[in-house]
């Protein structure tokens, strides 16, 4: 797992979700490692839960925790780390990832099957976006395979990056339902399950008097609609006496919705908490009846399904992939407009005052909709698949026409020759084109100098964390079985013990 | 290296274009035969040819939602069940076969391909695939549902094909304010070579001014009249609304009626300054004061107590009711003068003060860049100049509060580095005055006389690219009336020309443009703004 945003860094749903689906491809048995760079405060190699292995690789930060992109420095370490650790697959994460991509490019070049994780909308329209483009264009030119995390994102990333949609796969987000638990919710709910505990006692009704509290955690940026939401707020206190709000979060606009509460002189109805840790984000969640999300663009919304596992009845805006991510009877959609999410909060909170709403119920669903096992059950599907261990037939489907394909190859999987390679990136742009296959050789030709200059046999390998056999029974350890040869040792690592925690990994030589 | 391009490339672009044109046969939008997008066409052809062609490919992605292609794919479903491999094969192996062969293959393929997985589907997958996330479906995840997918693409969803005679007429802005760039360098060079007097140049400017501001104050009047004799009964917040340039209605038009006609033109000729010059400034203050006057319309009193035989003057200049409600400082509401006579009092204020600070400038101006040399003079201020007209504000309308900073600020930066080539305060001061009235005021009579009458704008321009080319034939040559007379004609000829080719190649242009848009957009949030 290679990427800019990974904890200590606090933020969106990119580091959590490196996090779980590491922690459960090791479940599965897989070794995984993950690189990012240095924080502040966090160089070197740390172990997390289980044997997790985070390289933290010094980088020159520029801008929100993204790296400095300079295409080749980062080739030593990384394949340094690469053959210490005998990775097979290299997975990146998010587009504006500068480490991911050139980790993409190097391992092409060392022979490393890719997949890359798109957790993000671009538009085409604007001078970021295009850069933006042209450069994952650049890296998955020559990706094995791309994971989206819903269906608009992935055509979003296919016409990004002119990708065949057959190697793009769609892999949800998920929560860990245990975390987000509503009110009253056992714990370990494997002792007290529904079965054993039979029907759910009818839901506590809601009084018509009741006060119905509306739950609002996001950043507080543009993109996230809080200009919507300061617009909103006091029309839909006027309209509903017994509803107040809790906005969680911090941003830019937080001021312009501190101004507009004075302004309304709502400070008794409106509770604003400023930022909150992740931890505690259900604590705040389990206070509300309805949770509104007023984004105006979101690839997946994690923070919507966490809030529906946690009982909330969710309204929000039908926008980017939102309205895959959850069942009708959880949510009320609205159009980003004004108007129509103050209707939409008001027949939301009309639903709930009729008590047609079983929100009690959501956990139970959510669990079962969303769980990071299966989300690592699909994703090591890709890495079977890419690695050759899947049938090429069994992993894009059958096509009477002969699988003829430059992009994939004939054996079903990428061809790792060089002019292979050099085809893909040729057709990205007139100029862009030669560029980046002036890039590919360049890239080649380092590694035939790191091969002269640090040769493969005087790096050490790393020992692996001495683990528990995995609980799976479908899949042995995989140095064992010779079936999976590449089931996702996302990155191997051998108990380094010495020397090694204080992440000098750097020095190659 | 054989392999980069084989022959296939060829056939697969046609492929690519023929799809286009057979779904774009039916009524489409204008521009969108349009060969498919420039910056993603090198690489969508060669992923096309790379690529299995019995796949989905981005570029059938793009008109996959276009309804007469399915029926067209049943058509080709007919004859397709016949030989397909056949087909496919050979569109395969010699990637050279007509076009039409390729183009059948692949839909073709795709067909198979779907019916292939309609009946491996049939064995463990049940129901129809959705573009759902909670739900667990049987389809893979790398499923792309060819009858769905990127069916929310739009492609050039607000797209205004430009026609050719208005986008020429648009062009004569930028025209004309290229002419008035090149008339200002023409009289400098003049100036500079001692073949014009300062003097000259800067009475004519300013006696230019004085005119476009007499025209400039009489329109605003009449603009005033008809508004209020159109809508009588308007109120606050109405007028909020409309407020655009100098039409507020006019706040005390009582305290107005009383003294109308007490002070009819005085004012307008008040400042009688040696060349004129004062009068050029007054232009330039109201021109920048009426806006910010309107700005203030909040404080306007209902107009319904305008009487319309007040505004009968055939001068138009008593009793105007437009000015701002904010009398200048010092003046009270009790003052003699009507509120546009006030106004027009400090703008010969402000004007007088703006001449007499350029007076006592222009010294300092004359040796602000003695040490430096001529070179990197000419260097800057064509520099400025490219800025000045690359940042005009080119679109703005009539109500537009201190247009383009940044192109006026240059433009009066370069003026004043070149006066200070010059070698005498005089030579200074005419200059810079002229930079001003060129730079500072014409913008702002030419953005009227474009609003209020087609024809004068015609004509200016005319005028414009007549004195431009003259000017730059005269100073180029050395020559006299000649030079001029051939300058006139070359020139006139080759901005035609230009105005002409540039509009044509912009909507050539203009079959390039593919804007995707899709719901990976980020939505403009609508909000109602209310006023509290």
């Amino acid at each position: 797992m290679i990427s800019d945003f990974f904890f200590p860094q606090p933020g969106s749903g990119i580091e959590s979700h490196i996090y779980q689906l590491s922690t459960k491809l090791i479940d599965r048995g897989h070794k995984v490692i993950i690189i990012t760079h240095a924080y502040q405060g966090r160089t070197g190699i740390r172990y997390l839960t289980n044997g997790l292995k985070v390289y933290h690789v010094p980088f020159l930060v520029v801008h929100r925790e993204a790296t400095f992109p300079t295409v080749f420095s980062f080739f030593p370490i990384f394949r340094n780390i690469v053959i210490r650790e005998q990775i097979e697959i290299v997975h990146g994460h998010a587009s504006l990832s500068n480490l991911c991509h050139e980790a993409i490019l190097h391992a092409r070049t060392m022979g490393l099957r890719t997949v890359f994780t798109d957790h993000s909308l671009f538009g085409f329209a604007d001078a970021a976006s295009i850069l933006a483009n042209k450069l994952l264009k650049f890296s998955l030119s020559d990706v094995d395979h791309v994971i989206c995390v819903s269906h608009t994102c992935k055509e979003n990333t296919v016409l990004r990056a002119s990708l065949d949609p057959l190697m793009v796969s769609v892999i949800p987000n998920a929560v860990v339902a245990e975390d987000f638990r509503p009110l009253g919710y056992p714990a370990n709910p494997a002792e007290n399950s529904v079965k054993t505990r039979g029907p759910l006692p009818p839901a506590h009704p809601l009084g018509p008097h009741e006060t119905i509290t509306i739950v609002v955690i996001s950043r507080l940026f543009y993109n996230k609609g809080t200009d919507l939401l300061i617009a909103a707020i006091p029309r839909i206190l006027a309209a509903h006496p017994n509803v107040r709000f809790i906005i969680a979060g911090s941003g830019p606009k937080a001021i312009d919705l501190e101004q507009m509460l004075e302004r309304h002189v709502l400070q008794d109805r409106v509770e604003m908490l400023g930022p909150v840790r992740h931890e505690e984000v259900r604590d705040v969640m389990v206070k509300g009846h309805i949770y509104l999300h007023p984004s105006l663009t979101e690839a997946f919304g994690t923070v919507i399904v966490e809030a529906a596992s946690c009982g909330l009845y969710v309204v929000c805006t039908r926008v980017g992939g939102i309205p895959e991510v959850l069942p009708q009877h959880m949510t009320t959609f609205a159009k980003p407009e004004e108007d129509d999410l103050v209707a939409a909060t008001g027949r939301a909170i009309a639903a709930l005052r009729s008590n047609r709403v079983r929100t009690d119920r959501f956990h139970d669903q959510v669990k079962m909709m969303y769980s990071w096992t299966d989300v690592a059950e699909r994703t090591e599907r890709v890495y079977k698949g890419i690695s050759g261990a899947l049938s090429e037939e069994e992993f894009y489907g059958s096509h009477p026409g002969g699988g003829w394909s430059a992009t994939r190859g004939r054996a079903g999987v990428q061809g790792f020759s060089l002019i292979d390679r050099l085809k893909r990136y040729y057709g990205c742009g007139i100029w862009a084109g030669k560029l980046f296959c002036l890039c590919v050789i360049v890239d080649y030709l380092i590694l035939v100098f790191l091969e002269i200059w640090a040769p493969r046999k005087s790096i050490d390998l790393a020992r692996d964390w001495p683990r528990k056999k995995p609980i799976e029974n479908g899949i042995v350890d995989d140095r064992e079985d010779a079936r999976f040869p590449a089931s996702a040792r996302v990155v191997r690592r051998r108990s380094g013990r010495d020397g090694w925690r204080d992440g000098r990994v750097v020095d190659p030589g | 290296m054989p392999a980069f391009h084989d022959a296939a490339p060829s056939a697969q672009g046609d492929d690519v274009s023929s799809h286009q044109h057979r779904n774009l046969s039916v009524p489409s939008p204008p521009l969108a035969p349009a060969p498919s997008p420039p910056s993603s066409q090198p690489a969508l052809l060669h992923r096309t040819t790379s690529s299995d062609p019995n796949r989905l490919a981005p570029e059938d992605a793009f008109f996959a939602h276009s309804p007469p292609r399915r029926r067209q794919q049943q058509q080709q479903l007919v004859d397709a069940t016949q030989a397909p491999k056949q087909l496919v094969s050979q569109g395969l192996s010699n990637g050279s076969s007509s076009t039409s062969a390729a183009a059948a293959a692949a839909l073709v393929a795709s067909r198979v391909r779907a019916k292939e997985r309609g009946r491996s589907g049939s064995r463990r997958r049940k129901g129809a695939w959705k573009k759902l996330l909670w739900v667990k479906q049987s389809y893979p995840d790398n499923y792309t549902d060819e009858d769905t997918f990127l069916d929310h693409l739009q492609r050039n969803p607000r797209l205004q094909p430009y026609e050719f005679w208005p986008l020429f007429a648009d062009s004569t802005v930028i025209v004309q304010h290229v002419c008035s760039v090149i008339i200002f360098a023409c009289c400098f060079t003049g100036i500079l070579q001692e073949r014009v007097s300062p003097l000259t140049v800067v009475t004519w400017g300013s006696l230019g001014t004085i005119v476009g501001w007499v025209l400039w104050d009489r329109w605003i009047y009449q603009e005033e009249a008809a508004r209020v004799a159109k809508e009588p009964g308007l109120d606050n917040e109405a007028e909020e609304a409309v407020s655009s340039l100098s039409n507020s209605a006019s706040a005390s038009s009582s305290t107005s009626l009383p003294i109308s006609g007490a002070a009819p033109a005085t004012t307008a000729t008040a400042p009688p300054q040696p060349l004129g010059l004062g009068l050029t400034i007054p232009g330039a203050s109201s021109g920048i004061l009426a806006p910010s006057a309107n700005g203030s319309s909040h404080h306007t009193s209902s107009s319904s107590s305008f009487s319309p035989v007040t505004t009968g003057h055939p001068t138009g200049a008593p009793t105007f009711p437009n000015y701002s409600r904010f009398p200048p400082p010092g003046v009270t509401e009790s003052s003699a003068f009507s509120p546009r006579n006030q106004q027009r009092l400090a703008t010969a204020k402000s004007a007088l003060l703006i001449y007499c600070a350029l007076l006592g400038l222009s010294p300092i101006l004359k040796s602000l860049t003695k040490s430096t040399t001529s070179d990197s003079i000419w260097a800057m201020s064509c520099w400025l100049m490219c800025i000045n007209i690359a940042f005009f504000d080119y679109g703005g309308g009539v109500g537009v509060k201190f247009p383009a900073s940044l192109s006026t600020n240059a433009a009066v930066m370069a003026s004043t580095v070149l006066a200070s080539r010059l070698t005498s305060t005089l030579h200074v001061f005419s200059l810079t005055l002229f930079s001003i009235e060129v730079f500072g005021l014409f913008p702002v009579f030419r953005r009227h006389l474009q609003h209020r009458s087609w024809r004068g704008h015609v004509v200016l321009t005319m005028a414009l690219i007549m004195g431009a080319s003259g000017s730059m034939g005269v100073t180029i040559s050395r020559g006299g009336w000649k030079a001029a007379t051939l300058g006139v004609i070359l020139g006139s000829i080759l901005t035609g020309l230009a105005m002409g080719g540039c509009s044509w190649w912009l909507i050539d242009l203009q079959k390039y443009k593919n804007e995707i848009r899709g719901p990976w957009d980020p939505a403009r949030p609508v909000i109602r703004r209310r006023w509290d």
